[in-house]
């Protein structure tokens, strides 16, 4: 075993202890802390892309204008009359601007359409008689007197909804209907157990589908049950069982009837026709005041129609088949419900149509209002939609945007652009870019990836890099810190010394 | 004119009139209730309705719109789902409880697997892969049932088409059709399942048979199950079969040790009304062989050691009765069993990482059989196929295992199929052997009652060549026996230990770091001690 040397050598003159070769080491500890930091902050953030802010303000400023022309025909007077309707018209929509919102109406009397539009123009033409429809024709008295209630049928006709409509279901591009024949107890007799319900439908109801389908798709569907107990007990009055307004708010008994489907996304509107237990007939509808009803049907908005159907024979105990006069009767109710579910508006009174097509069961200006009314509630619906995102990403700073949400809300921006430049031109097709980008809007509203990181809080991850972060870092600042403090005490020694030598000198 | 026209309105009117006589409903319901020979009483409700003419939906058709649906008795929801997913043949059966063959002989319903249990037969073609319409038709049957099939996945997904063949007919499409089979053992049958089960049902449980479907009764029994069967046939049309069976112990619940039964007893209840849809509703009680007993009321027709009573002209309220005169007694060599062969699988050992597989299959019979045999095996426990030996007797023997399909498993993602033919010797016993490795899971694999191991599904025997006497005209399909399942042991990890590492290593980390550091850092200088 060697001794130890007497002076040890000193250790300064080692090349690792040379002050530079410390602070070389030191540096480059924080060298690459600092060259990390933007790969840990790359690692660990959440994906936010920029939405469109901008564009999406500035189209939520924008409105859709939708033009609506009346073309007068009056012969030699059509240019005076003319500007009488367009006043009369100016006058409505200053006293009642929340119902003529989104449209421009023109009213012209040359003969000379606009070519490159295929919206329709509604002609109006001389008549003696009572007013007339036709396709897009009215003919109406045009002598001053009748002058005001021209302006009022007008106004029924191209803007039915004096406000909005609670009724009338929640757009989408696919329906299921749904019809139901419900017994309340079959087990008691007189139950129905047929009901001839395709040619019911196919007279019914087909029609309207037919010319709803530029706006929507529809699945039918039809199912018989046989036991659907209420969740309330009727009032017997007399001979008679009632129905309470409060009962009808529960008259659904979804926990008992089978209705709901799990096959499918899409929005159902139901059609229920209730046939009452044979020990509890005739069920009839009570009004507030607590007499009976009228009418023993009702619609559930925004949910569908239910019809009771008492008229089968309380003394048949075989099963009972509908015959089809009493699916003529019933059908004709239910496709009046579609027709309020769907937001199709009934015709005002006092008007004569002709001849509307073979198989159509409304009007082409009711179909129009439609269109109009559905296009603006999907521009409007689209246009929130899209706000609400923006602000949501705007005020909750861990919620990730993909790039799915980030191309959802462009392509809405873009269908939203199409539509108010197809508005000029055609009402169809301004209707189905709304619906694209109402679609696409809550589809990037909706995406389940903004949800991801949102439970995940910041605590948690300070937990986690707390223990190894804190151990590793205090060393590091120490060292750096004696580091700096010798260096500034060497450097003033240095100047310190340094004008001594000069003395010296 | 005038002509062409009423020509076409006749020729519509006979369209129609063709449509609605083509597509007729029809529903049958039937219960069957035999006392078994340990005193247990085994009731199957079968409640069938066929939709008359009807094919399945081509999956070809998939991405155009579906024809419309109209049902007059037909469960729409269950309609739905089938054309949605376009699925020819379905199958699900969720059950508690372990089918005692060699006391009870075959099942009336042959889906006696404990756990649920789907497979079904699917047309392969069009837009939508066969994979994709099994993933929706698990979830929307999960939405339909309550019940948690969302979770047969693929890691439990397999296609043993030879163990489970239709048991109805496939379309001839021109396209091949696809098995996929999936089981989840530890999966509960519960009130929430029978519910929405009831409501497929036209006169749900308010009026005939299945008025006695009472669940507090029919979960209270030994074994009980439930199961949906969908199949079609070319002559006939869609059939949808609801079943439900129960096994339940009169002796227990009479402490005098009577096997007495009554529709009261067994199910509290008593049928006070009839299904007024249904075309047949028959109770039929298999008479015992021995002993006096008493039947009530006068049943409708008894024939060939069997009472039928038919509910829609019995007298209501209507309560079978069966009674003995005297007290149970079990007959010598009342567990003997009446399956041709019997089986029994176990797992062994009790490390956390190997295991041994062991099956005994017992042959009762004095004639050589033929069984094909099936295992499905979640990923968790893979097996060495090299260790695979079969003894007859305690003697090693080769050949008895032919025809060997394996399609092996993929950690973290696929089961294992394992399938092949055993041929039985008459009157021996064969035991199969095979070592198997079981898996280490990750952390977030665990469920959440780690601790209590894993379900592994249950295999499935099918025999291949019946016996004249064993051989049942009910099933055409040969039938399969269940074992029973296993239940593994897994590594389990503690479940607090995460934050604990997470300490252990940073403390760890800052040591090392530390030492290094400051040794690269530190400042020698000599000092002098005088």
């Amino acid at each position: 075993m060697d001794p130890l040397p007497r002076i040890p050598r000193d250790p300064s003159s080692l090349f690792f202890q040379a002050d530079n070769v410390r602070r070389y080491i030191i540096g480059s500890y924080w060298l690459i802390i600092i060259l990390a930091l933007p790969l840990w902050w790359s690692t660990t953030s959440i994906e936010r892309l920029s939405l469109p802010t901008s564009r999406v303000i500035s189209q939520a400023q924008q409105r859709l204008s939708i033009p609506v022309t009346i073309s007068l025909q009056a012969g030699v007077e059509s240019a005076s009359l003319a500007f009488q309707l367009k006043e009369s018209i100016n006058e409505r929509i200053i006293k009642a601007p929340n119902r003529w919102k989104g449209l421009d109406i023109q009213v012209n009397h040359d003969r000379l359409l606009n070519k490159n539009t295929d919206n329709g123009v509604y002609t109006i033409t001389e008549g003696t008689e009572e007013p007339t429809l036709q396709d897009r024709r009215l003919k109406h008295s045009l002598q001053a007197p009748a002058l005001s209630k021209l302006v009022d049928l007008l106004s029924d006709l191209i803007v039915p909804f004096s406000e909005q409509d609670h009724r009338v279901a929640q757009f989408a591009t696919h329906y299921r209907l749904s019809f139901t024949l419900l017994n309340e107890d079959a087990a008691a007799g007189a139950f129905v157990n047929h009901w001839p319900v395709s040619n019911a439908i196919s007279r019914h109801v087909s029609p309207i589908l037919t010319q709803l389908a530029v706006l929507h798709n529809f699945t039918i569907e039809s199912q018989v049950q046989y036991h659907a107990p209420l969740a309330f007990k009727p009032q017997p009055i007399g001979d008679v069982y009632g129905i309470t307004p409060e009962d009808l708010t529960v008259f659904v008994n979804s926990a008992e009837w089978t209705l709901s489907s799990s096959a499918s996304n899409d929005p159902v509107l139901h059609f229920v026709l209730f046939v009452p237990s044979a020990a509890r007939r005739p069920l009839r509808i009570m009004d507030n005041r607590g007499s009976l009803s009228a009418s023993n049907a009702f619609l559930l908005p925004q949910w569908g129609g239910i019809i009771i159907l008492n008229s089968v024979d309380q003394k048949e105990i075989t099963p009972i088949e509908l015959s089809p006069a009493n699916m003529d009767s019933i059908f004709s109710t239910f496709a009046d419900h579609l027709l309020t579910l769907l937001g199709v508006p009934k015709l005002p009174s006092g008007l004569k149509t002709l001849s509307f097509g073979e198989h159509n069961t409304f009007t082409e200006w009711q179909l129009d209002a439609v269109l109009r009314f559905r296009a603006l509630e999907n521009a409007k619906g689209a246009q929130d939609t899209l706000q609400s995102i923006v602000k949501l990403v705007d005020q909750i700073e861990n919620m990730p945007v993909g790039q799915d949400v980030k191309g959802d809300v462009q392509e809405a921006l873009n269908a939203i652009e199409r539509m108010y430049t197809s508005s000029r031109t055609s009402l169809i097709e301004t209707l189905r870019h709304s619906a694209r980008a109402l679609t696409l809007s809550s589809r990037a509203f909706f995406n389940p990836g903004m949800l991801a990181l949102l439970y995940f809080p910041a605590e948690h991850t300070y937990a986690v890099y707390t223990p190894l972060f804190a151990s590793a870092f205090i060393p590091l600042f120490v060292a750096a810190l004696k580091e700096v403090k010798a260096w500034k005490k060497q450097r003033r020694q240095h100047n310190d010394t340094a004008p001594d030598v000069r003395r010296l000198e | 004119m005038l002509a062409s026209w009423k020509a076409r309105l006749f020729v519509g009117l006979s369209l129609s009139l063709s449509v609605v006589k083509a597509s007729g409903e029809q529903f049958d319901e039937q219960l069957t209730i035999q006392s078994l020979r340990d005193g247990k009483v085994a009731s199957t409700f079968s409640f069938k309705t066929l939709l008359k003419g009807v094919s399945p939906r081509d999956p070809r058709t998939l991405g155009a719109e579906d024809a419309s649906q109209h049902y007059n008795v037909f469960p729409l929801a269950l309609g739905q789902i089938l054309r949605e997913y376009a699925v020819t043949e379905l199958h699900l059966s969720l059950n508690a409880g372990r089918w005692n063959y060699d006391r009870w002989g075959y099942p009336k319903e042959p889906a006696v697997g404990t756990g649920a249990e789907l497979w079904a037969w699917m047309g392969d073609g069009g837009q939508v892969s066969v994979d994709h319409r099994w993933m929706g038709l698990r979830n929307a049957l999960a939405g339909l049932f309550c019940a948690s099939l969302g979770s047969l996945d693929e890691q439990r997904t397999t296609s043993p088409d030879r163990s489970f063949e239709p048991e109805g007919m496939l379309p001839d499409w021109g396209v091949p059709h696809r098995i996929r089979h999936a089981t989840l053992p530890s999966e509960n049958v519960c009130t929430e399942n029978l519910t929405p089960f009831l409501k497929l049902l036209p006169c749900k449980s308010l009026s005939g048979i299945a008025s006695l479907l009472n669940p507090h009764r029919l979960f209270d029994a030994d074994w009980h199950g439930m199961g949906i069967h969908v199949l079609w046939r070319e002559d006939e049309g869609v059939e949808v079969r609801l079943t439900f069976q129960s096994v339940s112990d009169p002796v227990r619940s009479s402490l005098g040790r009577k096997r007495d039964w009554s529709f009261r007893s067994l199910f509290d209840r008593t049928i006070d009304r009839q299904c007024p849809i249904a075309k047949t509703s028959e109770i039929t009680v298999a008479l015992p062989s021995e002993g006096s007993y008493s039947i009530n009321p006068e049943p409708s027709v008894v024939n060939a050691g069997k009472a039928s009573f038919d509910v829609a002209t019995i007298d209501k309220p209507l309560d079978v009765a069966l009674q003995w005169s005297g007290d149970f007694q079990y007959v010598s060599g009342f567990d003997k069993p009446i399956t041709p062969f019997s089986v029994q699988r176990t797992l062994r050992g009790s490390s956390q990482a190997h295991g041994q597989l062991s099956v005994i299959v017992k042959n009762h019979q004095n004639s050589t059989q033929q069984v094909v045999y099936l295992e499905t095996m979640p990923w968790l426990v893979q097996f060495y196929l090299h260790t695979l030996e079969i003894r007859v007797d305690g003697v090693r023997r080769d050949g008895i295992f032919s025809d060997i399909a394996y399609i092996p498993a993929v950690p973290h993602s696929r089961p294992a199929t394992f399938q092949g033919i055993l041929t039985l010797p008459p009157s021996s016993a064969l035991h199969l052997t095979m070592d198997v490795t079981k898996s280490f899971l990750r952390y977030t694999e665990h469920r959440p009652d780690a601790q209590r191991g894993w379900d592994l599904p249950p295999a499935v025997l099918t025999v291949l060549e019946l016996d004249s006497n064993t051989s049942t005209a009910r099933h055409p399909v040969n039938p399969r026996i269940y074992t029973s399942t296993l239940l593994v042991d897994m590594a389990t990890p503690d479940f607090s230990m995460p934050y604990n590492v997470i300490i252990f290593t940073c403390s760890l980390i800052a040591f090392i770091f530390g030492s290094v550091f400051n040794l690269l850092t530190r400042k020698f200088v000599v000092v002098r001690i005088d």
